[in-house]
């Protein structure tokens, strides 16, 4: 009997990697971020577009692909402050939703990240490790997001597929 | 597998970090200033007690933070974990 | 096929109405669902169910549980395993089981002819036998012949999973003080896994007949499952195994059985908060003459299999005990009809509480079995007092023993805890705790019932404590289960070279005795010298009598002698179970680049190429052989145009006002004076003066870099990077961004690159005026936005085109069509290995390889002079300041230009028998000279140039011509052009 889960390989999407402290952060991106999480490995979203934050004095931005060009004229990476760094990292990432009933079976499977909604709440987001290599892992309304560097994309897909059944 | 406590992630599997080394001192600002048998000194003897040690630690898969902690390198007990030095 | 005609009519926990049949050794048999394989066999009176590790003796069943020594079975068929313990093996219908070690059966042995040659080979045999020449010729017929299940030959039909856990408690055992401390656990809200190696909850409670609360005690743990089975907080897992407790409370646990039924089993990392060890205890064995005859049996054991499965294991029995337990279970046995001839007690003194179970039982105290008559099973036994005085002789065909009770202190003792020789118990118990665990229960030592549930409450609240969480005292029921004392016996008179203490593994007191007299008196060279407690049970039936009866031996308290390591696993694992998912073509992360389809479908032959990256080696056309596509491949780039996919290439963003600074310190040559638009090639080293890696750092604004690192290197650069900013300078303003995987390349190269670039269309002026080498633009190439660098890792004019990783199979179909018309083809690792040893570039791994410094290379401009410091330059000139001839790159020639050399071959002065003086880095094909030419690094090699050096083979040696290590365009002129 195979879990009840539905694999999906999203589609690219706009991403930035942003680095500094949130204050100098706001300051230089203004209305383009959503509020900065007060949370380590929390995410806030704004109009479509997510706030992560990921590490100290790290952040990693998300919105749909149709918006890289429009956030990257906002953000300005090439004229940012020299103590911030705002870099375009759209292609880096390949995200998998995991859904369905049994989906926190199956990631039990892939992450050793402990799950449990106290100690991954709803607007969990973090880097960790998934069938051992690095994984960004979020919850999302049926399910998890998993992203990993895209030149693992297809040994990873196929890890998930046979997770799955 | 250690479960170490990253100050930013919270407790994590060992499998996320790569290990550093012990960690030494601070390498020396100006390393033609001292000695060929305190460079040697600083560069390859590294602390290896039976009991506590630092060591830095590395959250490659997580934070991206490296991390100082303070290992019993019998029991594997980790009584310190700080961001940095 | 016969029914099981020694089936009780009435009784046990087996479903009557679900007859299984299954096959033993080539005969057909019939069990009923509840019984396990050992149940099954005795049920049908199979009673040489086994033949000995090493003398091939009769053996049946002896335990009822884990700890059953002796029948180890091969189960065939689509869940095939090897030397499963026969008790372990739930009954399923179709079976097909055989024993291991015995041929053609374990009833019909030809092995059993070692028996006669038991004397000729005691502990050590082996070792001091087999020794001339060499122990690995006889190993082979010698592990035929002594062993255990042979691998199945095929995977197996379906597949297993390993998967991660969380908890705030792991309760390992669901007996009486487990379930009691889920319950307390569980009712307190905390998450509780609680996990138990049966079939079913309740552990010793299901093998005895005991009461609580004036209800049969199985209501109670019935009760108790169904209310834990209500909690969302708890996960109770049966049929599963606790089997290693490791560092900060991980716990691997071993589920035979899933709820998801297409798998085969699956392993359960579980990190727990706290742990609690309610494991039970183990019976010993006694130790007498013919103590492993088929009939010999743990009183408990006995116990079990009339209580839980219905079946008598013998029609007339004698009990041979030194503690109370196993009056119950004479009673037991004798309730079900086995005629009970006497029990034997080796104490002299027996309660009254235990006489009272038994009455009209003969009780025979202050004696022991001292030998067993009967040759495949057991006909009668030898009772003699033990002070010394007449024997006599007891008929019966099942002997029940009880040698005591151990607390399975084995996960405990694996958590680094401590345990302790308790004096009252005769057995070591659990003592003060190495990580967050307690034991509750038998596993204590609370070997009472009522004992066993306080525990069990008490180590729950004190767990729920821990956590910061209270819990509730619950009802506890009182139970009908009496006090449990035991003297030692550790060894009954007379016990020699037919008593054995370890029967899986033939270990006898003999054999402990020739350790000793040997000389090894250390427990664990006793340990290893016999094997004592090494087998796939270890020990758990015969480790203590071991410790006790060397500790007679010496004259100390067992105490000073002192316990062996217990070492994961409690019991057997399959390989299949720890690697889960991540088997077959998953087993190892693979790595691709935008353009994997197309390279294969082009011919390409993929392999792993460093950091996990498969990559094309060569594309290989119709006709050719490796050295033809390779020559070919080379030879489009020296002298038309290829093109390369250099995705994989490590690339980072170094951002910030002490940038510049950073990459001085890191590099050896000075990259801050880098204008805008350009790069440098560089060499990275560390501390201790040899070469990290090397790349190329562009600067792309005043405080903005992008350095390239070596594929293989790509993730050590970036960790190296990080940690000397955030430990050494965390003061420095620097950040590090990895960007490998958003810029992709196709690199354009050879004399007519140029040309496909112009052919391509681009806004970026390609002249070597406007764009010179080591230079970077960015612009657009064939209408996609694009960095193109000119750096040349082939010694030819190079245009290295990076885009978005989405852009880039579009980009190379575009070079690839405006190509066309200039003979491109594609290039792999294969022809640029060649390409890089003709221009004597360095490679990582070649070349460097850990011993060398750059002067070694060749390369004494990179190591700047100006600069004060940086990392690798004091301990490159501290070890240089010595003096001594170092090895140095060199290129070599063969005499023969036909002969090729094996890369790494040693080079030795005359080719003699001697130490080396260097070895050859790499051998090529050269397709501008066309025969073999290679690099080697040699000792003081550039000052031997011109010279000669021998490559020495094990059957011939390989003359040579050292020469300069720059085969092709030495002035550069190539890829400057």
């Amino acid at each position: 009997m195979p879990y009840d889960v539905t694999i999906t390989r999203l589609p690219l999407r706009a991403l930035f990697d942003l680095k500094g402290t949130a204050t100098a952060l706001a300051a230089w991106c203004g209305t383009a971020l959503p509020p900065f999480p007060d949370r380590p490995n929390s995410r806030m979203e704004a109009a479509g577009r997510g706030l992560c934050w990921t590490g100290p004095d790290r952040w990693l931005l998300m919105a749909a692909l149709a918006e890289e060009a429009t956030l990257a004229k906002a953000l300005r990476s090439e004229q940012a402050p020299d103590d911030l760094s705002v870099t375009l990292v759209s292609d880096t990432l390949t995200f998998f939703a995991v859904t369905g009933p049994d989906a926190t079976e199956v990631m039990a499977v892939v992450t050793p990240l402990d799950l449990h909604p106290d100690i991954f709440p709803q607007d969990g987001a973090a880097w960790t490790e998934a069938f051992g290599i690095r994984s960004a892992t979020r919850r999302i309304a049926a399910g998890y997001e998993i992203a990993v560097d895209r030149s693992y994309a297809d040994w990873f897909e196929e890890s998930l597929r046979r997770a799955s059944t | 597998m250690l479960l170490i406590d990253c100050p930013f992630c919270g407790p994590r599997n060992e499998s996320e970090f790569s290990f550093g080394g012990p960690a030494l001192t601070p390498r020396p600002s100006d390393p033609a200033a001292v000695s060929d048998a305190d460079w040697v000194d600083w560069l390859t003897v590294p602390p290896n007690p039976m009991g506590l040690v630092e060591e830095r630690w590395w959250h490659a898969r997580g934070c991206g933070s490296w991390l100082t902690i303070c290992r019993h390198t019998v029991t594997h007990e980790i009584t310190e974990v700080r961001l940095g030095r | 096929m016969a029914a099981d005609p020694y089936r009780l009519a009435e009784g046990g926990r087996i479903d009557r109405s679900r007859p299984l049949r299954f096959r033993f050794d080539g005969r057909d048999y019939q069990g009923f669902a509840g019984d396990t394989l050992a149940s099954a066999l005795l049920a049908n009176g199979v009673r040489i169910a086994a033949r000995s590790f090493k003398y091939h003796r009769p053996r049946g069943v002896m335990g009822a549980g884990v700890e059953e020594p002796a029948v180890l079975v091969e189960l065939k068929g689509d869940a095939a395993s090897g030397n499963r313990p026969a008790t372990t093996v739930p009954l399923t219908e179709g079976l097909v089981a055989r024993s291991v070690n015995a041929w053609p059966s374990a009833r019909f042995d030809i092995g059993a002819a070692n028996q006669l040659a038991a004397r000729f080979i005691p502990a050590g045999f082996y070792y001091k036998t087999f020794k001339w020449p060499d122990w690995h010729l006889y190993e082979p017929s010698i592990r035929r012949a002594a062993g255990l299940a042979s691998a199945p030959k095929e995977p197996p039909q379906g597949a297993y999973e390993a998967r991660h856990a969380h908890t705030d408690l792991l309760i390992a055992g669901a007996g009486p003080a487990g379930l009691m401390a889920a319950l307390v656990a569980g009712r307190a809200g905390a998450r509780v896994m609680i996990v138990d190696e049966g079939t079913e909850a309740g552990g010793a409670l299901l093998n005895r007949c005991l009461t609580l609360g004036g209800q049969p005690a199985l209501d109670w743990v019935a009760a108790v499952v169904a209310e834990l089975a209500g909690m969302e907080n708890v996960i109770h897992l049966q049929n599963a195994t606790v089997w290693a407790y490791r560092e900060h409370n991980l716990m691997m646990v071993q589920e035979r059985a899933p709820a998801n039924s297409s798998l085969l089993g699956r392993n359960w990392r579980v990190r727990a908060g706290q742990v609690i060890t309610a494991t039970g205890a183990i019976e010993r064995m006694m130790v007498f003459q013919g103590n492993d005859r088929p009939g010999v049996m743990l009183a408990s054991a006995a116990q079990a299999y009339v209580n839980r499965w219905a079946v008598p294991p013998g029609r007339r029995a004698v009990v041979f005990t030194n503690n109370d337990s196993a009056y119950a279970a004479t009673a037991d046995i004798a309730r079900a009809g086995i005629e009970v001839a006497a029990i034997v007690d080796a104490r002299d003194g027996v309660p009254d509480h235990s006489r009272a179970l038994v009455p009209g039982i003969e009780v025979l105290a202050g004696q022991a079995v001292t030998s067993v008559r009967g040759g495949r099973r057991v006909r009668a036994v030898s009772v003699a007092p033990i002070r010394g005085g007449a024997d006599r002789q007891l008929d019966c065909d099942l002997l029940a023993v009880s040698g005591g009770w151990n607390p399975a202190v084995h996960l405990y003792s694996q958590s680094r805890s401590k345990i302790a020789w308790n004096e009252g118990l005769a057995t070591f118990v659990p003592d003060a705790p190495a990580q967050a665990v307690r034991a509750a229960g038998a596993a204590n030592g609370a070997m009472e019932l009522d004992r066993a549930l306080q525990e069990g409450v008490a180590a729950a609240l004190a767990a729920l404590g821990d956590l910061g969480r209270s819990g509730q005292v619950p009802e506890l029921p009182g139970s009908d289960d009496l006090p449990y004392t035991v003297s030692p016996l550790w060894t009954a008179p007379g016990a020699g070279a037919k008593s054995f203490l370890d029967i899986q593994n033939d270990v006898t007191v003999a054999d402990i005795e020739l350790a000793l007299r040997e000389g090894y008196s250390n427990i664990e060279h006793v340990k290893r010298y016999t094997t004592g407690g090494m087998g796939i049970d270890q020990g758990k039936t015969g480790n203590v009598n071991i410790i006790g009866a060397v500790a007679e031996r010496q004259g100390k308290s067992p105490d000073e002698v002192g316990v062996t390591t217990f070492r994961p696993p409690y019991t057997p694992v399959e390989f299949g179970a720890i690697a889960g998912r991540r088997a077959g073509p998953v087993v190892l992360p693979y790595r691709h680049t935008p353009l994997t389809r197309w390279h294969k479908n082009n011919g390409a032959v993929m392999y792993e190429a460093g950091a996990r990256w498969r990559r094309p080696g060569y594309y290989r056309r119709a006709g050719e052989s490796f050295q033809d596509t390779v020559n070919r491949e080379a030879r489009t780039v020296r002298e038309g145009v290829g093109i390369y996919d250099g995705a994989p290439l490590g690339k980072y963003e170094i951002k910030g006002p002490d940038a510049g600074t950073f990459l001085d310190w890191i590099y050896t040559n000075v990259m801050s004076s880098l204008t805008v638009g350009n790069g440098r090639y560089g060499l990275m080293l560390t501390d201790d003066g040899l070469i990290l890696d090397d790349g190329v750092a562009f600067r792309l604004a005043p405080d903005r870099f992008l350095i390239s690192t070596s594929t293989g290197n790509a993730d050590a650069v970036g960790q190296y990077m990080e940690k000397l900013l955030q430990i050494e300078r965390p003061d420095w303003r620097v950040k590090i961004t990895n960007v490998t995987s958003q810029w992709a390349n196709a690199t354009i190269c050879g004399p007519k690159a140029r040309e496909v670039m112009a052919a391509m269309g681009s806004d970026i002026d390609l002249s070597p005026d406007a764009f010179p080498f080591m230079a970077f633009r960015d612009g657009h190439v064939a209408d996609l936005p694009a960095r193109v660098v000119r750096v040349s890792f082939t010694g030819e004019l190079s245009f290295e085109v990076n885009v978005r990783p989405r852009d880039l199979p579009a980009l190379w179909k575009a070079a690839m069509a405006a190509g066309a018309p200039f003979g491109i083809a594609p290039v792999g690792s294969e022809a640029n290995h060649v390409l890089r040893v003709e221009k004597g570039f360095l490679s990582l791994g070649h070349e460097v390889d850990g011993t060398v410094d750059p002067h070694d290379l060749g390369m004494s401009w990179v190591m700047s002079k100006k600069k004060d410091d940086f990392i690798g330059k004091r301990s490159v000139e501290l070890r240089r300041a010595s003096g001594r001839p170092r090895r140095e790159l060199v290129g070599i020639r063969p005499l023969d230009p036909n002969r090729q050399v094996p890369e790494g071959a040693p080079l030795t002065p005359g080719g003699r028998k001697e130490a080396t003086e260097g070895f050859v880095t790499a051998c090529v094909w050269s397709v501008v000279e066309n025969r073999w030419l290679g690099l080697a690094l040699l000792t003081d090699g550039r000052a031997r140039i011109g010279g000669r050096a021998h490559v020495r083979l094990p059957d011939e040696v390989i003359e040579v011509e050292l020469c300069d290590p720059i085969f092709h365009d030495p002035k550069g002129e190539r890829l400057r052009s």
